[in-house]
Formats: structure tokens, sequence, C-alpha cells
């Protein structure tokens, strides 16, 4: 028979030598195994004589719960060692770069587009959309400019091949009759869009550019609403108030024609944003001329309406600071890689 | 244009105004002002100086040594190289330190030996005309020491106010219509003007025959003994304040009645042109030397002035040599006429020839003016040249109507344009500071619109209410909010569609989103091979070759990977546009507009260990794959292309249709691999290049499927790997036929993930490797049902030449 101490004794010396659980299974195994030391004590038991034999199997199921605890402790003191060791965090270098992931993302003339038309639909706005390469009629006879008016000089229009009648949109308002002839009034709409001008590019000008139309129809509507409508706008654009005047501009689709211009959001004082005026020109707008609505087959007794034009290009470039426009169509991702 | 506030206020007093106060009442009221500028700043700072005595250089004949007081202690020595200096004179005197135009500083200098304390300034060095024989003498009763902008009365501001917000104002193309402005703003009156016609001699009219409609009114008036002397200063000043060169008293009052009042005229050598005027419309391939010295060739749309039948000027733009006034003419011919403003705008932008004189014409001026005009072009002469005669009447030809006309203005309309219920009495006032006539009637007002106003700008009763909103001043106008019945908005599902694609794009998929010109150079379209296509074409591009308007996105995307390519490994960019087709126009003649998203993958050719699917190809379609299952387009199908475009690979290019649909909803393929080095894809930037296209129009119409749920299966199915190897020609698609086969239904989910391809299979073959998870919604399956699956598939493949792997 084994002596229960000395065993126990040898066994805890073995298992203080286990690095690892893995040895100390190795230890529990040669102890409490099917081949094991505790086993072949049991397996001598009926040999014994049989006054003997209760001693002895208690004495080997006493070795056999000692030797358990014993292993068990020694797992569980290897287990929390490990664990302390991992929470030491040794190795670990706080300031490895994070690994590199490409990001995708929105242009940000889609972003502040998409800004916009989410504004316009809170408030009871459909977007529409329109062609880019336009009749010479809904560019301009439809939005009384005729032929040889002297405003079709300011618009440096591409004119396409052909018989004359098509070109490159110079603005979004020609949605503004396709949509009346479209939808029954009132109507409240706002185009996102491209449009072109052939003039010479430089950081603040470039022949293609996006703007965003705005067009209201409806009974009784004055100058009145229209300010309202734009401050309302304004406040959705820049998050806060701002004071704004109206003062004449001469736009042949609207009468009265305005310009309005906002205090410069960026200054108090003047700034190379607002050239020092403290004004930035914000939003050609206007009531809708007479003649306009008669081209979209409404009648100017009954109906009038608002319009206003935003240019879309321009206030992504005030939103973040972008000093030459021509980056926005350029299509070079150090410059997409920001937004 | 360039407005002088000095030369306003010959036509209004502007005391206790001061420029910048006058510049933001005319942009709230009237137009946009976009500079004021001191005119000849640098004149402050030159003196008015008091020549005590001159001498002669020691060491030098041409110049002179003068001692010159200029109101300080002591007087200056300036050596000066004029012949015409003398002891006694008032001239202009730039001290040290002064800075002439041109920047150039005036330093304290030895001249010859002799000490300069300044400069003596020619009429040149202080930019107030060409002369340069030799220094300006003043007046002689000029305040010695005073500033020259003072001591002469030049000090003064430039208006420069933007012409396209004059495009509708044909009256304020002078400085009278400005000043008038500011007589309704401030409630001032204008000063009378002199346009009195001369007392004219019994010769004969000079004859006026006018053969087209249109001119619809031509004054004409000869004037005998006029002088081409220099003008004096007042006038000389403001024509340069204003930016234009004075020459001599007919040109310079010439230029002074067109800047007055807005009405440009003209003046003949009376003795070249003794046939009469006859004014008619050109004949093709007629030609004019203009004043300019350029020979033009004129149309049937151009319209002439001519002597007999010979062309003299092209009318409204710019006189012709052959009727030049010359420093010897003394017998003109006044021209004073109203031209049509189509013809004029015309003709001068055919000849790329705009003058100050077609700015206004093409305006459309009005036809009562040129009386005026006349008037007050004799009067400024007269006054220069006293002895200037009129042997004959005034000829005054033409069948003008006077366009003044009467306009309807009621109150009610007034407040509900404007917003703002304005009472009557400052309705009235405003007009009538603005020149109309009022009266009352039950409704509001009878509005008399003065001929200046009724060519172009006031002809319906709404541009009352906007002369009535600008001088009340818009600001004045409270905001009011929008009321209107709010329904919730239509769904948009176009843009809803765009913007599921750009987020999964630049989301999940990581792509960047780009937006492009629609304009294609040639030379990428040639690169391309699409330069023979069907384009809208634009006749005045941006640049050459730059005419041509895209079909489709790709186009826009693929040139620009050469210079992303050196700054980055991988490239992912997909833009949202649009492409025109005009072959395909509508009976209108508006080209069929497609709605297109673009993609292009580019990047480091994969590796040789690389998964068999890692090209940027294989991974292309996965994001095709996933945008359109997260589109929800249902049962899409991949078919080779049968006609792929000129820059898609010839061979590796799928089309996407939704089975069963004739139209593909778009293309994924790998870049030709001859393109790719003409893109500068090559050597150190060699790439792997994939692109697509999809129809946008395409998507919108496919069938969606709905997103419902099925049950959980019950039953635990099989994970089962297959491996076959096979002839490399038999299509995977073969495979995975064999595949479901042999799973008799049980065959929930296939995964190809491995491709292999090795000497050990033997020449011309491959190996597929399968995940197959065999499911049953019944029951479940067992090792039984595993082995019947291989059976049955291993008997499959061995029909098509193939051998199962497993083992």
């Amino acid at each position: 028979m084994l002596d229960h101490d000395e065993t126990l004794g040898q066994a805890r010396e073995e298992l203080e030598g286990c690095l690892d659980v893995e040895a100390t299974r190795a230890v529990e195994r040669r102890y409490l195994g099917k081949q094991g030391v505790v086993q072949g004590q049991l397996a001598e038991i009926p040999r014994l004589e049989p006054d003997a034999r209760r001693a002895a199997g208690q004495a080997a199921n006493r070795l056999k719960q000692d030797l358990q605890q014993a292993v068990q402790e020694r797992i569980e003191a290897l287990e929390s060692a490990d664990i302390a060791a991992q929470r030491a965090g040794t190795g670990f270098d706080a300031t490895l770069p994070a690994p590199h992931s490409q990001r995708g993302g929105l242009h940000p003339i889609t972003q502040v587009t998409r800004e916009l038309e989410d504004l316009f639909r809170s408030m009871g706005y459909d977007v529409l959309d329109g062609p880019e390469v336009e009749l010479d009629y809904y560019n301009f006879e439809a939005l009384n400019i005729p032929g040889d008016h002297p405003a079709r000089d300011s618009h440096d229009t591409f004119f396409c091949q052909g018989d004359g009648h098509l070109l490159m949109r110079t603005h979004t308002s020609p949605v503004q009759v396709r949509a009346m002839e479209r939808f029954e009034p009132p109507m409240r709409i706002v185009v996102p869009g491209k449009c072109f001008r052939q003039e010479t590019t430089d950081a603040s000008h470039d022949h293609t550019f996006h703007q965003m139309e705005g067009l209201v129809i409806d009974r009784n509507v004055s100058v009145s609403h229209l300010i309202g409508a734009m401050k309302t706008l304004l406040r959705g654009i820049f998050g806060r108030d701002l004071d704004v005047r109206l003062r004449p501009g001469f736009f042949p689709f609207v009468e009265p024609g305005f310009e309005l211009d906002a205090r410069c959001p960026f200054c108090t004082d003047g700034c190379s944003v607002c050239k020092k005026t403290t004004w930035i020109e914000l939003l050609p707008c206007g009531l809708v001329h007479p003649n306009v609505l008669r081209s979209g087959g409404l009648d100017p007794d009954e109906w009038g309406g608002f319009a206003f034009g935003l240019g879309l290009s321009r206030l992504v470039m005030l939103k973040h600071g972008i000093d030459d426009v021509r980056h926005l169509l350029g299509g070079d991702l150090r410059f997409l890689e920001q937004f | 244009m360039l407005v002088s506030i000095r030369w306003l206020s010959r036509h209004i007093d502007l005391t206790g105004l001061s420029p910048e106060q006058i510049c933001e009442d005319l942009t709230l009221s009237t137009a946009e002002v976009e500079g004021l500028e001191p005119f000849a700043p640098h004149l402050s700072d030159v003196r008015v100086g008091h020549v005590l005595e001159r001498n002669a250089h020691p060491d030098a004949d041409k110049l002179s040594v003068c001692h010159v007081d200029i109101g300080g202690e002591d007087a200056l020595t300036i050596v000066c190289g004029a012949p015409n200096v003398s002891s006694g004179q008032k001239v202009a005197v730039a001290p040290i330190g002064t800075v002439l135009p041109g920047d150039f500083k005036i330093k304290k200098s030895k001249i010859r030996g002799v000490a300069s304390q300044g400069m003596i300034c020619s009429v040149r060095e202080l930019e107030l005309g060409e002369d340069h024989d030799g220094i300006w003498v003043l007046d002689e009763n000029a305040e010695v020491g005073a500033s020259v902008s003072q001591a002469l009365g030049l000090e003064d501001f430039v208006i420069e106010i933007d012409n396209k917000s004059l495009t509708h104002r044909p009256d304020l193309w002078g400085h009278r219509g400005i000043a008038g402005e500011l007589a309704a703003i401030y409630s001032r009156p204008l000063k009378p003007l002199n346009v009195e016609l001369p007392d004219c001699g019994n010769g004969a009219a000079f004859p006026v025959q006018i053969d087209t409609s249109a001119c619809s009114r031509y004054l004409a008036l000869p004037i005998d003994g006029a002088r081409a002397e220099p003008s004096p200063d007042w006038l000389r000043f403001l024509l340069l304040a204003v930016g234009q060169r004075p020459i001599d008293q007919i040109v310079d009052v010439s230029n002074f009645v067109m800047l007055d009042l807005g009405q440009p005229n003209h003046t003949f050598d009376r003795q070249k042109i003794s046939s009469g005027v006859n004014v008619r419309m050109a004949r093709d391939e007629e030609r004019l030397f203009t004043l300019d010295g350029e020979e033009r060739s004129l149309q049937a749309s151009d319209l002439l002035i001519c002597s007999g039948d010979e062309p003299i000027a092209l009318a409204g733009i710019m006189g012709g040599q052959n009727s030049k006034v010359g420093e010897d003419t003394s017998a003109l011919l006044l021209e004073v006429a109203t031209f049509d403003p189509v013809i004029v705008r015309r003709t001068s932008a055919r000849l790329a020839l705009r003058t100050d004189s077609s700015a206004r014409f093409e305006k459309s001026l009005d036809p009562t003016l040129p009386l005026k005009a006349l008037g007050h072009f004799v009067q400024i002469l007269r006054s220069f040249q006293p002895k200037i005669q009129f042997p004959g009447p005034l000829t005054d030809a033409g069948e003008w109507v006077d366009p003044a006309h009467r306009l309807t203005l009621r109150t009610e309309r007034v407040h509900a344009a404007l917003g703002k219920a304005l009472d009557e009495q400052e309705m009235e006032d405003i007009l009538r500071r603005l020149g109309f006539g009022v009266q009352s009637s039950a409704t509001g007002f009878s509005v008399d619109v003065p001929s200046a106003r009724s060519t172009k700008d006031i002809t319906i009763e709404r541009d009352l209410i906007e002369e009535i909103g600008r001088i009340h001043r818009y600001h004045n106008i409270p905001e009011q909010a929008l009321r209107a019945e709010i329904a919730p908005p239509k769904p948009d599902l176009r843009r809803n569609m765009v913007r599921q694609i750009q987020d999964r794009l630049a989301g999940g998929a990581r792509f960047r989103e780009a937006l492009s010109y629609s304009f294609v150079a040639d030379e990428s379209l040639e690169r391309l091979g699409l330069l023979g296509e069907p384009y809208v074409q634009v006749v005045n591009p941006a640049a050459q070759g730059m005419d041509k308007v895209r079909r489709s996105v790709l186009p826009s995307l693929l040139p620009g990977l050469e210079a992303n390519r050196r700054l980055r490994e991988d490239i992912r960019l997909f833009e949202i546009g649009k492409g025109y087709h005009p072959e395909q126009a509508n009976d209108r003649g508006e080209p069929l507009e497609c709605h297109q998203v673009g993609l292009v993958w580019a990047g480091c050719p994969p590796d040789k260990s690389a998964r068999f699917d890692a090209s940027r190809f294989h991974q292309l379609q996965g994001v095709i794959t996933d945008l359109l299952d997260h589109l929800q387009v249902e049962s899409i199908q991949w078919r080779p292309s049968t006609a792929p475009p000129a820059w898609a690979h010839p061979a590796k290019t799928l089309e996407v249709y939704v089975e069963g649909q004739e139209e593909p909803l778009g293309l994924v393929t790998e870049l030709d691999p001859g393109l790719c080095s003409k893109l500068g894809l090559s050597d150190d930037l060699r790439s792997d290049v994939a692109a697509s296209e999809l129809s946008i129009d395409a998507l919108l119409g496919a069938p969606k499927f709905e997103g419902r749920y099925r049950p959980i299966p019950r039953f635990p199915g099989i994970k089962v790997d297959v491996a076959v190897a096979l002839k490399e020609e038999t299509p995977a698609a073969a495979v995975e036929a064999a595949i479901r086969e042999s799973g008799k239904g049980l065959v929930a989910d296939i995964e190809l993930f491995d491709l292999y391809r090795g000497e050990n299979l033997g020449e011309s073959r491959k190996s597929l490797a399968y995940h197959v998870l065999l499911q049953s919604a019944s029951k479940t399956l067992t090792e039984k049902d595993e082995r019947k699956f291989l059976k049955r598939f291993e008997q499959a493949i061995t029909q098509q030449g193939g051998e199962l792997r497993n083992g």
C-alpha cells in the first residue's frame, strides 16, 4: 500500500513543476488515469484480506480526492497566473497604428445636395430632374428670354450642332416650365443639377457647375413669402439665423427680380469670402414673371409664384473652404478622399 | 459701366451724400455696384507750385534749374527738362516721396551735378492725357501749395456698375439716367438741362432717305465752322474719369453726349458724303473699312448708313474710314438716330465688334431721345466754339412712334405681390419721383409711363410694382411664412434608388464617388475606340477637341486612372450621371438621356498565390451582385456579352440580366488588354482594371423581390466538400448543375472555394472544389444520404469526362 502523505507529497511536488495545463493533465493522468497510481491501488483491494479491504478502499478514495484537489488547485493557479500575465499586456505597443482601411465616400456635391433635398422635402417640396442637353425653348424662350434678348449674352452658352435648338443648359431654370407643363399647381419643387457656361476657367469659374433651382407656384404668393422662404432655407443651410437683404437683380424670368445677400457667416468685419463687404451674394430669386407662367400654361391672374437658384458648387466651396472650383469635377482621389 | 460722381453732380445736388452712401443706395434700389475708386488718387499728393525762378543748368543745354514755391518754408530746387517751363507759371509738382502712376516713386536725385527735390509733371506723367511735349501749365489762379486735385476741383469718385444689372434699363446707360434714380431715391430734383435747338440757316435741308424699317428715326444736322481743338479741362477730366480718352472737341462732345444721356451719335465729314444719307440694309459681300482700320465683310442682315450707295458707317456700331472727320474738317454732319436693337446686336455679335454705341442701341433706345441729345450736343459744342453755324434746317426722318403709354395699376395687386399694404400716397409719391405720371382711379392708379422707360422695361403692371418695391426697399417688407396644405411627399423612386446605390457602393464596397465633366476629349474617345460613335456636339467648345457630350459615364472615369494610379495602389471610383444618344432623339429633337452608374476598380495585379477569384473583375462582379441583391432585383443572370464595347475585354465581358428579359441591366468587364498601356497603365503602373456600367433606368424597371421571411430549417444539414478534376473547357456551371441534379432537391447551398490548375492534373485540366450544403425540410439527413449524393455526383461527373477527387 502506498503511503498517503508520501504519494500526495510527491504528486504535489510534480505538480509544482508543471508550467502549463497540459503538463498538469499529464501528471493527473499518471496518478488518476486508467493506468494510474490510484487505479493500481484500487486494483489491489480485492486481493487483500476481507477485513482490510474497507480501510484500503477508504484510503484509496481519500488519496484520489486529495490528488484531484491538488490537480484542480494547480490548474486554477496556472490559469490565474496566465490571466495575470495576459493582463500585464507585455509587448503591447499602444502607439502601433491601426491597420489601414480604405474608406469609400460620397462626393461633397452629393452630400450638400442631399442635405438640401431633405430640407426641402421636409417642407413639402418635390425634387425634380431635367436634361443637361436642353432645348433653346426651355432654357431661354419659355423663360421670357426671346432670341436676340441681350440677357442671352451673359449666359455664355454652349450651343449644340444641328438646327440651333439644342444647347447645354446654362441654368436649372428650364425645369420651371417643364414642371408647369407636367404637374398641376400648386407646386413646390427643387431641381438640383449640372449646368454649363462657355467661359474661361479659373479658380472660381468652371464651365461646368452645379445649381439647385427652386420654384413655388400657388395662389397669392408675394415678395413677403419669398423672403420668409429664403430665410428658412438659409437657417436650414447654416444652422442659424442670418441677416439677409434683398436688392434688385435683373433676370428676365422673374419680375421683380432680386439678388439675396446674406451676412457673411464667416466673419463680422469683412474677410476674403465676402470680399470685405460683410455680405455674400447667395441667391438670385424673384416672383415668377407672368410670361413664364403663361409659357407653362398657367393664368397669371390666378397663379403666382417665386423662384430661386442656389449655387451648389459655390455652397460646397464655402462649406469646406475649397479654394479652387476645378477640384470638384477633377476626379483627383486626393481631393475625393477628404469627404 | 463707369459713373463719375462729379459728373452726376452736373445733374443733381449730391451735397451731404458720401460716395459710399450713394453706392449703397444704388445697390439697394437700382443696380449692383461692383466697385468704387477715387479718380486719379495720386493727384492729391501732387502740389500746385509757383515757378519763382528759372535758370539754365550749368552743365546741360536742354535742362533748366527751377526754384519752385509749393507753399513750404523754402522753395524747392527742381531740375526740369521741359522746353516750356518759365518763371511765373503755376505747375504741378510731385515732391520727393510722391508715387505717380506706374509705381513711379519720386526720389531725391542729382541730375548732372545739381540736386533735384522733385519733379514738375507733364499731363502724361499724371495720366491725364497724351501730351508729353512739355510740362502741364496750370491755371494762373491755382492756389500754391494746394493739391492739384483740390485746386482744380478734380476730386472725384468713380462707381462701377455691373452691366448685367442694367440690361433691361436703356435709360440708365448715361449719367443723367443714374442721376434720375438718385433723384427718386433721395427725393431731390434733377437740374434742368439745356437741349434747346439752334436757329438754323435757310440752306437746303440735308437729304436723308430711309429704305428700311430697321431705322425708326434719323436726325441729321449740318454744322459749319467746327474745329478739332483740345477740349477744356472740365470735359477732359470727366471723360478720363470714366475711362474715355479725350481727343478733340468734336469727338469729345460726341462721347460726352453719349455718356451723359445714353444716346450714341456720330459726326461725318460732310464734304465726303455729298450724295446725302441713305439708310439701308447691306448686300451680301459688301465691304466697309470701319474706323478701327478693319475691313468688314457685310451681310444682308447688317444695317448701313450710305452716302448715295456707298457705305459710310455700320449703323449704331462704328463709323467708316471714308467719311471720317479729320483735323481739317470744318463741315460736319451730326447724326443722332434710333436703330433696331436686334439688328445692331446681331451684327455686333457676328463681327465681335462691341462698342459703347452698340451696347446702348441693343438695349432698345427711346426714339424721343435723339432730339434731346442733338440739342445737348449743339449747346455744348457752341459753348466751346460760339462761331459754329447751322447752314440748313434739321432733317428729322423716319416713321417713329412715341412709345410712351398708359398702364393700370391696381392697389390690390401691389399689396398682393409685395405682401405688404403700402398706402396709396406712398405708391403715388414713388412713381412721381421716378418720373411717371399718376392719376387716381377707382381701383388704384392710371400711370403714364414716360418714353424713356417705355421701350422695353415697363410694359406690364408687374413692372410698376417692381418700381414701387425697389424704391420702398425690399428689406422694409416683413417676412411671412408660406401657408399651404402639406401632404407627405410622393415617394421618389429614382432618387431613392440613386441614394441606395451611392450608399452601398461607398459603404460596403468602399468606392469613392466622383463627378465628372460631361464633355469627353476626342483624344480619350480615340483611345477608348469610341470616337466613331454619334455624339451631341457643341459648336463652341471650351477647348479644341472637347466638343463631345458623353454617351455613357465610363469614358469620363477611365482617362483619370493613370494620375490616380501614380498615387494609389487601389482605386475604386464610381459616378452616377447622364449620357446622351443623339441618334435616338425624340420628335422635339431631344437626344435620348441615359442615367447610369459607372464603376472602375484598378490596382496592382494580384499575386500568383492569390485566391482564384482575387482579380478585380471577379471582385467587381461580386460588388455588382451584392448591389443588385441590395436593390432587391429579382433573379439575375450573367451572360457573356455578344457585343462588348470597344474598351472592354472581348472575351471577359459579362452582361447581367433579369432572367427572361431582353435588355441587360448592365455589364462587368476587364479592360481590353490593349487599352491599359494606352491609358498609361504599364510598366510600374501595370494594373488589373475592371469596369462596370449599369443602367439606372433598367434597374428602376426591373422586377424586385419582396423581403419576405423564410422559415428557419428545423433539421440540421450536412456539409459535404467535393472536388472534381475535369477538362478546361467544361464550364463551372455544368459542375454546379451536376451537384444540384445529384442532390435531388436537397442542395441548399453551393460555394466554389478553389480553382486549381497544376501539372498533376494533366494538360488542359482544372480542378474545382465546392462546399455543398445538403438539407431537408422534413428529416435529419444521415451519412447514407451523403453517400447516395456522392455516388450520383461521381457518375454525373464521369459522364462529363471528369473525375471526383474526394478521397
